[in-house]
């Protein structure tokens, strides 16, 4: 008989049942660090400048950004895919990975999964400021209405997007709040002021902790898991058919559905990677929950999706080469990686394709450090991916005589750069007022991979 | 519970049913059936046969009588409630509309009124047919029965409508307050009859003289002369671009100064020394439209061959183009009149005269087969073959000799009566620079006492070293009679401000023969008045001059004394003078062209004395004027400023044009700043790369950087004026050595077309005449394409469009006649540089061949309206929608602004609404604009609409007639305003309509990227050059002629700018 495979201890350090509640409570019941203050302080300026911005754009036009002709979409709908690309990971883990039963997700999920949340939200915000007349973006939405009734038009792919991305909105909104409820129950117990009890105790909408409750919650947990798996895939999927349904030369392929979904997944958990690694600096006690092994999984997935990514990359050349269509074949082999933006697409390969391959060696893979910066890579990689789609394929299309370039202006990068105040306000926001990760769930996983006792 | 209630709902209607009346009815007389055999289904009809609620009774119909109705209204006004709170902050506009108070007989509000003009720019004049609603200009097109013109128009034409509502147009007479040096103080308003009582009190001193541009109006003409005796004042004429050149050459071979008449309909081998008759000289309207006759057919294709020192769109448009610099113009001519004689013959003393050049082939670096060529075809067309030279590239030290020659060669080849009219042509155009400097030398002799300078601009034209400015300080009364302080007027005493044209009466003769009359379309918006009407006034009141001059109110009442006396005599024919005047009035024009004239005797001395006096020098200085420009007179019209250069497609600039590989010896980038420095003389500018640019040339447009043009046309580009030299008494423009100089700075320069290659695509198909031979469908690559779906259904009208390339010449007149149709706005170099350029339609050009000798082809390109339009399934508010006459329409209002629309069009023909353009139209523009067109507002998309106005029109007037549309009831903005014909535009399920037949059997025709199968509603017919060259693979694919050498000359003001 061989030996059993030994797993590694999801939680580490020894902890009591009382010391994981103690440890994940702390940062919501004690008064705020310094460094907490001042990241807040500094993403929250980012933030309100993000606010001026968009209200300056909304004002005077859509004419600030660097929009034109050919390249009528440009920062806001890059960065909307961008962010939309980094929901996805934190459905993955809390979904998919849950359905898998694969508990090491455990730890991350909750944080993933506000990340996703608020990834949304600040993707959300683009399609409807991009427009050229934003007050008017409710036509957007089918409803009854008394102007003939007039419809939507529903062979269009941005009207799919709309929905596309309110429900995961929703669904992923909901999903998180549902496992948010025996943590704030659990808040509320230990509140010692009216107000925090009052609130946590709305926010926990009654929860008992009776066996009633939790076979509910058991229920409707699963139910949302398998509600938010196929969105997982969906999203990206339609948000991919706004440039894949169009017959625009390097949009108009049939690998980016899953194309966009790999690199969603890709740019997700490199998202996940950087936040968590913050987290592990802020708060040395989640060192525990969120282990080196945790990170190590994440990076083992990022290496794998980047390679997809990587192999999309090279398909797309290879069909183009093998459609014979002329528009193709240019894009592909003489704009994209020659043309005068081909500094974007080279970066976008070097992020995306070659740096994930440290993950090669165990070492980088268990370093912070060098997992922090990958991370970062890729994400910079991720929006130049879809930079490279967008502006690449536009900017050249069939007559020569429109090619143009993009006239990038400060205002783009205003909105690139405050895009991120907005997440990250809303996220450390997050992490002084909800517990960052489950308290529920991380006391049935205590013991996994205790061989001795029994485990796997 | 909730069953309960459900039921216990039911209950209480059916209650309040039962209690209602019940219909009592009396069955003797029944209305149906039903009635009579009592039907349920009547009867419950019949219960809610007034309840009349629309809803009421569709829900009525499935049985639920009253319950949905109500329930499904508030739900309906919930949800309109709830989402249109979100659009509280919708812009609304506030418009207040006052209606006549006594409407004008003649005006129908909403109808528009035509009436006929004319325009003259002080060298090419034609016939316009002016729009007015409501009783302003808003829209100008050329007269068809114009003999000259034929409807067609120029883009400077059309767009010197924006100088009516220019808000810096003056609004009233001024004095200028100029201090001891006769520089501007002050300028202060007068009144007109301060001003009169001044100027009249100057002009009884006499020694009075007139300065203006050409006067091609006989009336103004008489008005001038008239004054001249009144006062003793002699009358002046100079033009910048004058054609003196012409006509003291036609005087230097025949006798008579003249600028002749030429045919260039009549003529099938044209040889153009840098006249650029398509573009700028002359008369270019009229020769692009003769020129257009002689490639209709092209079976029977005339040839054009151009030698070029500047990049023309002569040139361009040339079936053969050789590039030349200015110093070789008259070898180019010596050498043809050498092989000419060598196979025809001629005296023994023109020949030596000619043999000098002999070896002309090899100084122009051109093969002498080719040469030859050149000389045999027009040999073989003796007779019917013509050639010119002429305009500013020409006015070097050699351009009378060239004359001669130009006129030696036509004369020997029998061309002289037959495709040159002497005296046929504007024998007003008289505007000469000796005749100003003469004036010169008497103002600085002090002996001008008065100096009435009506609307000509010396000061900005005029080359320094002739001293003008000097000159005038020496003048003790200067009066400029214009409508602009610019930069001549502000150094004059008086402004008798004058009416713009389209407020002022006039006539014209344009052409030996033809009249036309210049109706006013406005009465005069300010306190302004004719330069007539001044010089009858001071007349008047010093009481002197002949009886017309000083008895008339009006200059109208001049002008109609004038012709019943004068032109009535011979142009009534013997009609009643009304008759003859409304007959006048309405059809704009009266007489005809000459088509003959009588040869003149070539003197034979003239030629003999031909001694070439230009010396070559490395780089050579061609100053040109530009389609849009012209001489700069209209620099402050917007239009013009964004209306691309046809050929090198750059927007509110002009630049020093250098070729390839002067740029590459000189290290110069496209935008570099060079110095250029002509003797003493320099300016720097921006350089610009020119594909088939003769490496010795350095071409500069005039016509740019005026200092008081307007808020517009200030500081656009460069001055290139001041280049210019006098030598022995001439005014030199070109042919002058130049030294260039990097500076090391760098500007950026706009153009509107990213990149001047095609690819290997097939954009622009080009066949050569053997091509055409061969196979009338060569160079087409069609493709095969099918689709699962049938299409849309067309039952009544389908529109379409041919464009054909052929004819085309790139002039760009549809484009300005576009912006003034659709109401397109400017949006300034800034944003061209950002590409956001408006206009609906375009002009792209492509060059082919090898860069150094690059051949270009233009193609108009509008919104294709597609029957697959690929704008359409993508647009998620149904903003655009197919019409069902094949119609993409555009819904302005409800467009949100996704842009999605114009990244899924392959043409790239939308244009977005980046900002609220609409609000930055100063007053009085926003009167230019047509009522019939929505004036868009911000963030939404805009794009071609085949004109649908003008559509609807049309169909209007067949309606009210009675009829069935007919081909050509509906005529295009850009098709009208087209010189060439080369736009049709028509019903394509009407199979005997022009566009009908192009589609259906035209075998040059092709869709735009066809194999997209986007299905355009315009089809393209194949340019051909006409040069008896043979494209390799003619009958095969389109892959392609150009590909491999085509110019890869990246525009870098466009691509680099952006960054």
């Amino acid at each position: 008989m061989s030996q059993p495979m030994k797993r590694n201890e999801l939680v580490l350090g020894n902890k009591t049942l009382k010391d994981i509640t103690d440890d994940i409570c702390a940062p919501v019941e004690r008064f705020p660090s310094k460094g907490w203050m001042a990241l807040f302080v500094s993403a929250k300026t980012l933030f309100l400048f993000y606010i001026l911005t968009i209200a300056m754009v909304v004002s005077t036009g859509i004419g600030l950004l660097g929009v034109n002709h050919p390249v009528a979409w440009g920062t806001m709908i890059i960065t909307f895919v961008f962010w939309v690309g980094i929901g996805h990971a934190g459905t993955l883990i809390s979904a998919i990975l849950f359905l898998f039963r694969q508990k090491w997700r455990t730890s991350v999920a909750r944080s993933a999964e506000a990340m996703t949340v608020f990834a949304v939200a600040t993707a959300g915000i683009f399609p409807l400021i991009h427009t050229g007349r934003p007050w008017l973006d409710f036509w957007l939405f089918p409803y009854p209405n008394q102007r003939g009734p007039l419809w939507v038009n529903f062979r269009s792919p941005l009207l799919w997007d709309v929905f596309a991305i309110s429900t995961y909105a929703t669904v992923s909104t909901v999903f998180w709040f549902v496992g948010l409820i025996p943590d704030f129950a659990t808040l509320k117990d230990r509140a010692k002021n009216k107000i925090r009890r009052t609130v946590y105790g709305a926010l926990s909408l009654g929860w008992r902790g009776t066996a009633k409750n939790w076979s509910h919650y058991e229920m409707v947990y699963l139910i949302l898991a398998g509600l938010s798996t196929p969105l997982v895939l969906s999203v990206h999927t339609i948000v991919s058919f706004d440039f894949a349904v169009s017959n625009l030369p390097g949009w108009h392929t049939t690998i980016f559905p899953p194309y966009f979904v790999a690199g969603a997944i890709f740019s997700g958990f490199a998202m996940v990677i950087t936040l968590m690694s913050l987290i592990r600096i802020g708060w040395p006690t989640f060192k525990d929950y969120i282990t080196i092994d945790h990170m190590e999984v994440m990076n083992k997935i990022i290496m794998m999706t980047g390679l997809m990514v990587g192999y999309a990359y090279g398909s797309e050349f290879l069909i183009a080469w093998y459609s014979g269509n002329i528009y193709e074949q240019y894009v592909f082999f003489v704009s994209r990686a020659f043309g005068p933006y081909a500094w974007s697409y080279w970066i976008m390969i070097c992020c995306n394709v070659v740096i994930p391959q440290l993950f090669w060696f165990k070492k980088f893979r268990r370093s912070i450090p060098v997992m922090f910066v990958v991370s970062i890579f890729v994400n910079i990689g991720m929006w130049f991916e879809r930079f490279v789609i967008t502006v690449t394929s536009l900017h050249r299309d069939f007559l020569p005589s429109n090619w143009g370039q993009y006239a990038w202006s400060m205002y783009d990068t205003a909105i690139l750069v405050g895009s991120f105040g907005m997440f990250f306000t809303i996220f450390l926001l997050y992490l002084r007022v909800f517990p960052a990760i489950s308290i529920a769930e991380m006391k049935p996983v205590m013991n996994v991979g205790k061989d001795e006792e029994g485990g796997h | 519970m909730k069953t309960h209630s459900h039921d216990h709902d039911h209950q209480n209607q059916d209650d309040k049913k039962n209690a209602r009346p019940a219909i009592q009815r009396d069955r003797t007389y029944w209305k149906s059936f039903e009635d009579l055999n009592d039907t349920p289904e009547f009867n419950e009809a019949l219960q809610t046969e007034f309840m009349s609620s629309p809803i009421r009774e569709e829900a009525a119909k499935e049985g639920d009588n009253d319950k949905w109705a109500r329930r499904e209204f508030i739900k309906l006004m919930g949800a309109s409630m709830a989402l249109t709170t979100a659009a509280g902050c919708i812009r609304r506009p506030v418009q207040k509309t006052v209606p006549y108070v006594k409407q004008p007989e003649e005006v129908v509000l909403g109808v528009s009124n035509w009436y006929t003009s004319s325009y003259f720019d002080g060298q090419e004049g034609f016939g316009l047919l002016v729009k007015s609603r409501e009783g302003r200009p808003v829209h100008i097109e050329g007269n068809t029965k114009h003999p000259l013109n034929k409807g067609a128009v120029s883009s400077r034409a059309q767009a010197s409508l924006l100088g009516l509502y220019d808000p810096e147009r003056l609004q009233g007479p001024k004095r200028n307050l100029l201090n001891e040096k006769r520089t501007n103080k002050e300028t202060v308003s007068v009144s007109w009859e301060d001003l009169d009582k001044k100027v009249v009190e100057e002009l009884k001193k006499g020694s009075s003289y007139i300065l203006s541009g050409n006067i091609a109006s006989p009336a103004t003409a008489a008005v001038i002369a008239d004054f001249g005796k009144a006062f003793g004042t002699q009358h002046v004429t100079w033009e910048p671009l004058a054609n003196d050149d012409v006509a003291e050459g036609q005087k230097a071979s025949y006798g008579d100064a003249n600028v002749p008449a030429y045919r260039f309909d009549k003529a099938k081998t044209i040889v153009s020394i840098d006249a650029d008759f398509l573009g700028t000289w002359l008369s270019p309207v009229q020769f692009t439209s003769q020129f257009a006759e002689g490639r209709k057919n092209p079976e029977k294709m005339t040839r054009l061959y151009s030698f070029d020192s500047t990049y023309s769109l002569t040139g361009a448009n040339a079936d053969m183009r050789f590039k030349i610099k200015p110093s070789q113009q008259l070898t180019v001519v010596m050498g043809l009149i050498n092989e000419v004689m060598a196979k025809q013959g001629g005296s023994e003393s023109a020949k030596s005269v000619a043999a000098k050049y002999k070896n002309a082939a090899e100084t122009l670096k051109i093969s002498p087969e080719t040469f030859k060529k050149v000389a045999e075809d027009l040999l073989k067309n003796a007779g019917e073959s013509l050639v010119v030279a002429g305009g500013i590239a020409t006015k070097t030290e050699d351009s009378l000799n060239l004359q001669i020659a130009v006129n030696f060669l036509n004369s020997i080849l029998g061309n002289e009566g037959k495709t040159v009219l002497a005296k046929k042509g504007n024998n007003r155009l008289t505007a000469s620079y000796e005749a100003l400097s003469d004036l010169i030398k008497k103002m600085n002799a002090g002996s001008v006492k008065t100096l009435i300078i009506y609307r000509s601009n010396p000061l900005y034209a005029l080359s320094k070293d002739l001293g003008f400015a000097e000159a005038l300080t020496k003048v003790p009364t200067v009066v400029y009679v214009g409508d602009k302080m610019d930069e001549t007027s502000q150094f004059c005493h008086f402004i008798a401000t004058d009416n713009h044209a389209l407020e002022t009466w006039g006539d014209s003769e344009f052409a030996e023969g033809v009249y036309g009359i210049h109706q006013p379309l406005i009465r005069t918006m300010y306190d302004t008045r004719s330069f007539q009407l001044s010089l009858m006034t001071w007349a008047y009141m010093a009481n002197v001059g002949p009886k017309r001059l000083i008895t008339y109110e009006t200059f109208y009442d001049y002008l109609r004394a004038f012709w019943k006396e004068e032109m009535a005599a011979k142009l009534a024919k013997g009609q009643n003078f009304e008759d003859f005047w409304n007959n006048l009035l309405q059809n704009g024009v009266v007489g005809e062209m000459a088509s003959s004239a009588s040869a003149r005797t070539f003197k034979a001395d003239a030629f003999a004395s031909i001694k070439s006096k230009v010396s070559d020098s490395a780089y050579e200085l061609a100053l040109y004027p530009t389609i849009q420009l012209g001489d700069g007179t209209l620099a402050n019209v917007a239009w013009l400023q964004e209306l691309p250069d046809p050929v090198t497609k750059i927007v509110w600039d002009n630049y020093a044009c250098l070729s390839i590989k002067t740029a590459e010896a000189l290290k110069l980038k496209e935008g570099d700043i060079v110095e250029v420095k002509a003797g003493d003389k320099k300016i720097t500018i921006p350089a610009h790369i020119q594909p088939g640019l003769h490496d010795g040339v350095v071409a500069v447009a005039i016509g740019y950087g005026r200092k008081h043009a307007g808020k517009v046309g200030n500081g656009i580009g460069i001055d290139a004026f001041p280049l210019s030299t006098v030598k022995n008494g001439q005014t030199l423009f070109s042919g002058l050595a130049v030294e260039i100089k990097k500076t090391g700075k760098h500007y950026d320069l706009v153009t509107t077309q990213g990149h001047d290659s095609m690819e290997g695509r097939q954009i622009v198909v080009q066949q050569t005449n053997k091509d055409y031979e061969g196979n009338k469908s060569a160079n087409i690559h069609r493709h095969h394409t099918w689709s699962l779906w049938s299409g849309h259904q067309y039952n009544g009208h389908k529109w379409g469009m041919a464009i054909d390339l052929n004819t085309c010449t790139g002039c760009s007149a549809c484009m300005t006649a576009c912006q003034s149709e659709n109401n397109i706005h400017v949006v300034g170099k800034k944003y061209v540089m950002q590409g956001r350029e408006m206009h609906w339609i375009r002009i792209d050009r492509y060059y082919t061949g090898d860069v150094e000798n690059a051949e270009a082809v233009f193609q108009p390109v509008m919104c294709q309206h597609c029957d697959n339009a690929p704008c359409e399934t993508v647009c998620p508010v149904a903003a655009t929608v197919h019409s069902s006459e094949g119609l993409n329409e555009m819904v302005y209002n409800r467009c949100v602004g996704t842009r999605y629309c114009s990244n899924n069009c392959p043409y790239k023909v939308r244009r977005f609404n980046w900002f609220n353009y609409a609000k930055l139209i100063e007053k009085p523009m926003h009167m230019a604009l047509n009522p019939e067109v929505s004036v868009r507002t911000r963030g939404v998309m805009e794009k071609c609409t085949f004109c649908v106005q003008r559509i609807k029109e049309g169909k209007n007037k067949a309606k009210t007639e009675g009829r069935a549309l007919k081909d050509g009831d509906v005529k295009v903005a850009c098709q009208t305003a087209c010189p060439t014909n080369a736009i049709a535009f028509g019903d394509l399920n009407d199979e005997n309509s022009q566009v009908a037949k192009v589609f259906k059997s035209e075998p040059r025709a092709y869709g735009l990227l066809e194999e997209w199968y986007a299905k355009p509603s315009v089809r393209y017919m194949a340019k051909i050059r006409n040069n008896d060259k043979e494209t390799k693979q003619a009958h095969g694919h389109a892959e392609n002629h150009d590909s491999k050498e085509a110019p890869k000359n990246e525009s870098h003001a466009a691509e680099g700018g952006h960054s």
